[in-house]
C-alpha cells in the first residue's frame, strides 16, 4: 500500500482534488449567504459536504429557488 | 442598445448565481477524470487486491487521440446533462415566476430577448469548454504524449459546435413549455433520440451533429480536417440557427401571461 | 382629446368568455377605475391592453401612435403581484427596465434615483429585491411602470394588498401621477375608486354594465335619503313627514326616521321649513348620499 501511494505522482492528482475542494467551498459560501432554499437548509449543507463533487453540482442546480 | 442590456443582465445573473464559477470547474473535472484515472489504472487494480496469480493484465497503451475521446465522451454524457440542467430555466422559470410579465410589457423585442439569452449561455459554455479541454490537453501532454496546441484549438472549436447545438435545443424547448424540468426532459430526450437515429441510419445520416465527436477523433489521428467534419459542422450550425429562429417564432406566437 | 380607443374587445380562453365585447374611450390625463367583483374580467382587460394577451376580437388603439409602432413604449404596467429578479437591487432593476424602454444608461439612472425617492424606497435602493417586503415591492412596481414616462399607466389592484398606511400613500401617489399621465386601474374596493378616479367602468361577468363620470353616476343612481331624529313621539312626526308633498315614503330604523324622496333637494327645503314653523323637536338632520357600494349593487342586480 505504502508503495502504491508513493508511486502516485501527487502533482498530477492534486489539481483534481483542489478543484473538487474549490467547488465545495464555493457551494458552502453560497449556501451560507442564501435564504431561499428549496427544502431544508441543513439538508443542503450535508448534500454539499457528503456527496463529493455531485453534491455541490446538485446544490447549484436545484438548491435555490430563484 | 437593448440587446446589450439584455445580454449584460444575463451575464450578471450567471455571475451572481455562480454559474461562471461552477460550470467551468465541473467541465474541467469531467475532462480530466478519465485521463488521470486511466493513467493510474494499474495502481488502482493493484490497490484493490491485484489480479489472481497467473493472470496477465494487458492494459492498452493510449494514444493522445484516445485520451481526447475519453474527455469528449465524458463531456458528451455527464457534461451535456449538466449543461442542459444548468440552462433549463433560462426562459421557462422567468415565465413561470412571472418576472417576464414585467420585462415583456416593456418594448422588448422578442428576438433580442431570446438571442441575448442564447448568446450569454454560449459565452458561458464555450468558456467552460475552453478551460476543460485545456486541462485535458495539459494532462494528455504530460501523461500520454504530444498533442499539438493547434489540435487542441480545433477540438475546442468543433466540439463547441456540438454544445452550441445542445444549447439551441434547450432554448427552443424553453420557449415551448414553461416548466424547467420538462425543458430538461425534452432536451435530453431529443439528444438521445437523435443519437439512436444517427446510429441506426448511420450510413444515410453521415452529417448528424451527433457524429461530431467521431469526426474529431479521426481528425486528431489523421492530423487534418476532413470534409465530413466540415460538412457536419455546417449542419450543426444550420440546425442551431433554425432552432433559434423557431424559438423566436414560438415565443412570438405565445401569450406571455398565459 | 382621446388617448385610448377600445373597440369591441373580446377575449376567450378555452371556449370560456372572460371579456365580452367591450368598447370604451379614454381621455388624456384622466384616471379611470375598472370596478368589478373578482372574476369579472378586470385583469384580462388590463393584460390585453398591456399587450400580454392577444385580443380574440376587437381592436385597441392609442392616439398618436402609428399602427406599426410598438404600443408598449407608451404603456406602463403593474401586475397585481409583481415579481422581480430577487438577485437584483431595486436600483439595478429600475435601470434595467429603463434601458429596456430605450433610455440611455445615464437617463435611466437619473430617472431611477428620482423615482426611488418619489415612491419612498430610496433607502433600500441597494438592497436585494429578494429582501423587500410586499409593500416595498409594490412601490418598486409602480416605479418600474413609470420609468419611461408612459402616456398610459395600467395598474392591476394597486392597493388591495397593502396595509392602510401603504394604501394611503399609494393613493396619494396616484393623485400626483394623474397630472402627468392617464391612469387606468382596477379595484374591487369601491372607496379607493371613489377617491382618485374621474370616471368608472363597472364590470360584471365580462361586460361593462355601466360607465361614466363619478358625478354622472351619482346623479343617475341617486338613492339618497334624509335621516331624522326626534326627541320623542316619532310616530306622529312620521305621519307629518309623510304628509309632505315631496316625500315618497319613510320607515323607522332604530329610532331614526329614514325619509325617501323623489327630489331630495326639494324634500330638504320642505322638511326644514315645516320643522321651523311648527317648532319640531328635531335632534338630528342628516342627508345620506348614495355610496358606490349601493350603486354597484343596484347596477349588478338590475
Amino acid at each position: 500500500m505504502q508503495a502504491i501511494i508513493e508511486s502516485i505522482n501527487w502533482s498530477i492528482v492534486a489539481p483534481f482534488i483542489v478543484i473538487q475542494g474549490i467547488l465545495m467551498i464555493v457551494a458552502i459560501l453560497d449556501w451560507a449567504k442564501a435564504d431561499d432554499f428549496r427544502g431544508a437548509r441543513w439538508l443542503w449543507f450535508f448534500i454539499i459536504v457528503i456527496l463529493n463533487t455531485i453534491g455541490p453540482i446538485i446544490y447549484f442546480i436545484f438548491g435555490r429557488r430563484r | 442598445m437593448q440587446w446589450m442590456t439584455l445580454f449584460n443582465k444575463e451575464m450578471m445573473e450567471n455571475w451572481r448565481n455562480k454559474k461562471w464559477i461552477w460550470v467551468p470547474l465541473v467541465l474541467i473535472l469531467l475532462a480530466i477524470l478519465d485521463p488521470i484515472s486511466n493513467y493510474y489504472l494499474p495502481q488502482i487494480i493493484e490497490a484493490v487486491g491485484g489480479l489472481p496469480d497467473g493472470a496477465i493484465i494487458n492494459l492498452p497503451e493510449f494514444a493522445p487521440a484516445d485520451v481526447v475521446m475519453m474527455s469528449l465522451s465524458q463531456l458528451s454524457s455527464l457534461g451535456v446533462l449538466v449543461i442542459v440542467l444548468m440552462a433549463m430555466g433560462t426562459i421557462a422559470s422567468e415565465r413561470k415566476s412571472g418576472v417576464s410579465e414585467l420585462i415583456l410589457v416593456k418594448p422588448v423585442s422578442y428576438r433580442n430577448y431570446i438571442t441575448a439569452k442564447w448568446a450569454a449561455l454560449l459565452a458561458l459554455v464555450w468558456a467552460a469548454l475552453f478551460v476543460g479541454l485545456l486541462a485535458s490537453w495539459y494532462y494528455t501532454n504530460i501523461l500520454y504524449g504530444d498533442l499539438s496546441f493547434k489540435s487542441f484549438l480545433l477540438i475546442f472549436i468543433f466540439y463547441g459546435l456540438w454544445l452550441t447545438f445542445v444549447i439551441s435545443i434547450v432554448i427552443f424547448y424553453n420557449t415551448l413549455v414553461k416548466t424547467p424540468g420538462l425543458v430538461a426532459f425534452l432536451s435530453i430526450l431529443t439528444i438521445m433520440g437523435m443519437s439512436i437515429v444517427t446510429q441506426i441510419f448511420g450510413h444515410i445520416i453521415e452529417w448528424s451533429p451527433n457524429n461530431l465527436s467521431s469526426y474529431i477523433y479521426e481528425m486528431v489521428i489523421a492530423g487534418e480536417v476532413s470534409s465530413d467534419l466540415v460538412a457536419t459542422s455546417v449542419v450543426a450550425i444550420a440546425l442551431s440557427l433554425i432552432l433559434l429562429i423557431a424559438s423566436i417564432f414560438t415565443f412570438k406566437a405565445k401569450e406571455l401571461a398565459g | 382629446m382621446t388617448l385610448l380607443t377600445v373597440n369591441n374587445l373580446a377575449k376567450t380562453y378555452d371556449g370560456k368568455t372572460a371579456v365580452n365585447n367591450i368598447s370604451f374611450e379614454f381621455e388624456y390625463e384622466k384616471c379611470i377605475a375598472l370596478i368589478g367583483p373578482n372574476g369579472a374580467g378586470k385583469t384580462t382587460i388590463l393584460r390585453t391592453l398591456a399587450g400580454l394577451l392577444k385580443p380574440s376580437e376587437g381592436t385597441i388603439r392609442i392616439s398618436d401612435v402609428a399602427s406599426n409602432d410598438d404600443v408598449r413604449k407608451y404603456i406602463g404596467y403593474l401586475p397585481q403581484y409583481p415579481v422581480f429578479h430577487p438577485w437584483m437591487t431595486g436600483m439595478e432593476f429600475l435601470v434595467y427596465s429603463g434601458q429596456l424602454a430605450f433610455l440611455s444608461k445615464k437617463e435611466a439612472k437619473n430617472r431611477a434615483e428620482v423615482l426611488l425617492e418619489k415612491v419612498g424606497i430610496a433607502d433600500a435602493r441597494n438592497m436585494r429585491i429578494g429582501k423587500y417586503s410586499g409593500g416595498m415591492k409594490q412601490r418598486l412596481g409602480i416605479a418600474q411602470a413609470i420609468i419611461h414616462k408612459p402616456k398610459l399607466l395600467i395598474l392591476d389592484e394597486p392597493v388591495s394588498s397593502l396595509d392602510p398606511i401603504g394604501r394611503r400613500e399609494v393613493l396619494t401617489l396616484m393623485e400626483e401621477l394623474k397630472k402627468e399621465m392617464s391612469i387606468l386601474f382596477s379595484t374591487h374596493i369601491l372607496t379607493d375608486a371613489d377617491e382618485v378616479s374621474d370616471a368608472l367602468l363597472l364590470l360584471h361577468q365580462g361586460n361593462i354594465v355601466e360607465s361614466g363620470s363619478m358625478a354622472m353616476l351619482r346623479q343617475k343612481y341617486q338613492t339618497s335619503t334624509i335621516a331624522l331624529e326626534f326627541e320623542s313621539d316619532l310616530p306622529s312626526y312620521q305621519a307629518k313627514v309623510n304628509a309632505l308633498e315631496s316625500v315618497s315614503g319613510s320607515h323607522v330604523e332604530r329610532n331614526v326616521l329614514q325619509v325617501n324622496a323623489t327630489d331630495i333637494a326639494i324634500a330638504r327645503q320642505e322638511i326644514l321649513a315645516v320643522a321651523a314653523k311648527e317648532n319640531w323637536e328635531l335632534v338630528n338632520f342628516k342627508l345620506n348620499r348614495a355610496s358606490l357600494e349601493d350603486m354597484f349593487m343596484k347596477v349588478v342586480n338590475s
